[in-house]
């Protein structure tokens, strides 16, 4: 593989500066809208304030002030996009902006971690794109080129894929055929469901209702006995057990509109989901409105999160998520996730991750492998989070109540299974290229990650743990970092200097 | 071509069985002047009460406040000779190993071939006894990138030079 760094055949050869096509200034536009909604309370507060305090015409002055935000947004969205300009280098890609406070980003192809386009209805008719580079480390250097043709999209993936260090690695890779794109899963109807049914956001909300519920319920009842329609068929008839039915039922269309508002989100971002691997690349398309396309370089994922929920686990599906090197404070675009999928789903994009270092890896958290920590947590964890708070609380209400503050001592027990359902999640699963490490409460959570990616490694013990022959490790990756809590120190400290053995004989990089 | 010899787990350099290097002795001494400035701040504002107190004539019990500062003066001077002693560090062919705490023990090891860049560090006072501190950076923003505090100046610009070197001599490719 000895091919010219230029490729000919490659349309993105270093250039001028260039302009992206005047749509932008819709994406402009948007970001604009955007902005202003997410301080809606900040830019509306002023607004309604002048139009109090307006003496003449209101509607007049409404219209003439829709009329000025309207072109002054406008004005804004074309100068952004005319101070705009992008260039392609050898190495990178430079990109200009700013009306006022003029940047410019310069963007290395290998430090480029993945591409993400987005596309939205007007964008899709003219066949253009936005285009989002991820960069590792450093947050706010991201770059956006917003309406660019999808044809130049798909070369820029494939320029930054082919970067001239990763044409070493596909050197190295020899014996590994390229089969072109290979589409590994696409999401139906049901699929659609189920991530919309398995969102735990619809019980976040439901718990949060829990309190409001209350007043609601005051509420209705002042309207019932208001309600003169009511009181006419007589209220003797409403009976408790009707109460009960009733807020049952109000119960139940609540969590029932959540659920279908969930499921139309899951429609509206997942409608005609395709996954692909494509060679080293994972890629997927979907979007009912706004078509979004993701990719990421499997040589880059660091770690591997698998998620699987109460519900989830009703269904056997996972949810999966590849953390790549990102500055902590990075957005959520930047992972790389698969919504719902298979156990078969996942052993595939487990092998398309870790190739064949994935021999043995845990990745559903029923794996036989998992071992469990050590149970001095349970007494550990209990004695801190349940005794304590409870002993203290009990004797600092002792005073105002009494004998009835020894109630305060019934949270040992709530603590007790607290701690109990927490112990039995965790679970860590060694292999000899990679671990997998469990945790969670009621669902499980899985880090999967491969001992040459970890960059730092330590163990650590308190008094206690050292008294009982314990420690905790933590494993720090370049996405985030991993700590397995109360393992034998002799245990720890053997997978410590295997993980540092594996780290610095390994030659091959770990992002 | 690739080799894949095999490791004998048991035969594996264990990183906390090793010769701890001590920190300087004179950061003993720097820990606790720079807990006696901050022991002197507490002790201005225990004056300041102290005259706030016979200006207003309220009985504020004010030998408390003199005993905060006793506390804390006591421990400002016992607890870096306790605590300085704790830490190590060895620098292996390979990593760099730091151990700390008296309670609650650590042991942390850094490759150098996952070092992003290192940095030696002084403050004014460091200066005064001649120390520096190392800085291991390393990928990912998951917090408190390896630092090890009191070192002999000289000797943390060799470390510092010696693990750029260690770094820079990692042999990768994907």
């Amino acid at each position: 593989m000895t091919e010219p760094r230029d490729r000919p055949e490659c349309g993105l050869l270093p250039s001028g500066w260039r302009r992206t096509s005047p749509l932008a200034v819709v994406f402009y536009l948007g970001k604009i809208y955007e902005g202003l909604a997410k301080n809606a309370v900040q830019s509306l507060a002023p607004l309604a304030a002048l139009v109090v305090a307006f003496q003449g015409n209101k509607l007049a002055a409404l219209v003439g002030g829709v009329i000025v935000f309207v072109v002054a947004t406008a004005v804004h969205a074309f100068l952004r996009y005319w101070f705009f300009r992008y260039a392609i280098t050898d190495d990178s890609i430079l990109i200009r902006d700013g009306v006022f406070r003029k940047r410019q980003l310069d963007i290395k192809f290998e430090r480029v971690q993945g591409i993400n386009t987005s596309q939205n209805i007007v964008f899709r008719l003219f066949g253009l794109v936005t285009v989002n580079l991820d960069t590792a480390g450093s947050s706010g250097q991201e770059g956006h080129l917003p309406a660019v043709e999808s044809p130049f999209a798909a070369e820029l993936r494939e320029r930054i894929r082919r970067s001239p260090k990763a044409e070493i690695e596909a050197a190295g890779d020899e014996h590994r055929p390229e089969t072109g794109a290979r589409t590994l899963a696409r999401l139906h109807g049901g699929d659609i469901v189920r991530i919309g049914l398995s969102s735990g956001r619809v019980f976040l909300v439901l718990a949060l209702l829990g309190p409001l519920s209350q007043s609601l319920e005051e509420q209705s009842d002042r309207w019932v006995e208001e309600s003169e329609v009511l009181q006419a068929v007589g209220a003797a008839h409403f009976s408790f057990v009707t109460a009960v039915g009733l807020a049952l039922v109000v119960v139940l269309a609540v969590l029932a509109i959540l659920l279908a508002a969930s499921v139309v989100g899951a429609l509206l971002r997942y409608h005609r989901y395709t996954l692909v691997a494509d060679g080293d690349v994972l890629r997927w398309a979907a979007g009912l409105l706004t078509r979004h396309e993701q990719s990421v370089q499997t040589v880059k994922v660091q770690s591997l999160y698998v998620f699987q929920n109460f519900i989830l686990q009703r269904f056997r599906r996972f949810r999966l998520r590849t953390r790549q090197a990102t500055s902590g404070r990075s957005s959520k675009g930047s992972r790389f996730e698969v919504p719902i999928c298979t156990g078969d789903l996942l052993a595939e994009l487990g092998s398309e991750i870790f190739k064949d270092e994935l021999e043995g890896l845990a990745l559903d958290p029923r794996d036989s492998a998992f071992q469990r920590i050590s149970r001095y947590y349970l007494r550990s964890r209990l004695l801190i989070a349940g005794v304590l708070p409870g002993i203290v609380a009990a004797a600092a209400f002792w005073p105002e109540m009494g004998a009835y503050g020894l109630i305060w001592l019934l949270w040992i027990p709530v603590a007790a299974v607290l701690v109990w359902m927490r112990y039995r999640r965790y679970g860590i699963a060694i292999t000899q290229d990679g671990a997998s490490f469990r945790r969670g409460f009621v669902g499980s959570r899985l880090t999967v990650w491969l001992h040459r990616k970890v960059q730092r490694v330590s163990v650590s013990q308190s008094p206690f743990q050292r008294r009982r022959g314990l420690a905790t490790m933590k494993f720090y990756l370049a996405a985030g970092s991993v700590t397995v809590p109360f393992v034998d120190y002799g245990a720890a400290a053997r997978l410590r200097d295997y993980v540092l053995y594996r780290v610095e004989s390994s030659e091959r990089a770990w992002h | 071509m690739f080799e894949n010899p095999e490791i004998a787990v048991a035969e594996l350099s264990a990183a906390d069985d090793v010769e701890w290097q001590a920190l300087d002795r004179r950061y003993v001494a720097r820990q606790q002047v720079r807990g006696l400035l901050n022991v002197a701040v507490l002790a201005v504002a225990a004056l300041v009460l102290h005259f706030l107190r016979q200006q207003l004539d309220s009985d504020l019990p004010i030998w408390a406040g003199w005993v905060v500062v006793a506390a804390v003066a006591a421990h400002a001077l016992l607890w870096p000779l306790v605590s300085v002693p704790k830490k190590g560090y060895v620098l292996r062919d390979r990593d760099l190993v730091y151990r700390s705490g008296v309670f609650w023990r650590s042991v942390t090891a850094v490759p150098f071939n996952r070092v992003q860049h290192v940095e030696t560090a002084s403050t004014p006072l460091d200066r005064r006894f001649g120390l520096a501190s190392l800085q291991l950076y390393t990928a990912g923003t998951s917090g408190g990138d390896l630092a090890i505090h009191g070192l002999p100046g000289d000797a943390a610009e060799r470390m510092r030079v010696f693990v750029l070197r260690k770094a820079g001599d990692a042999v990768e490719h994907d």
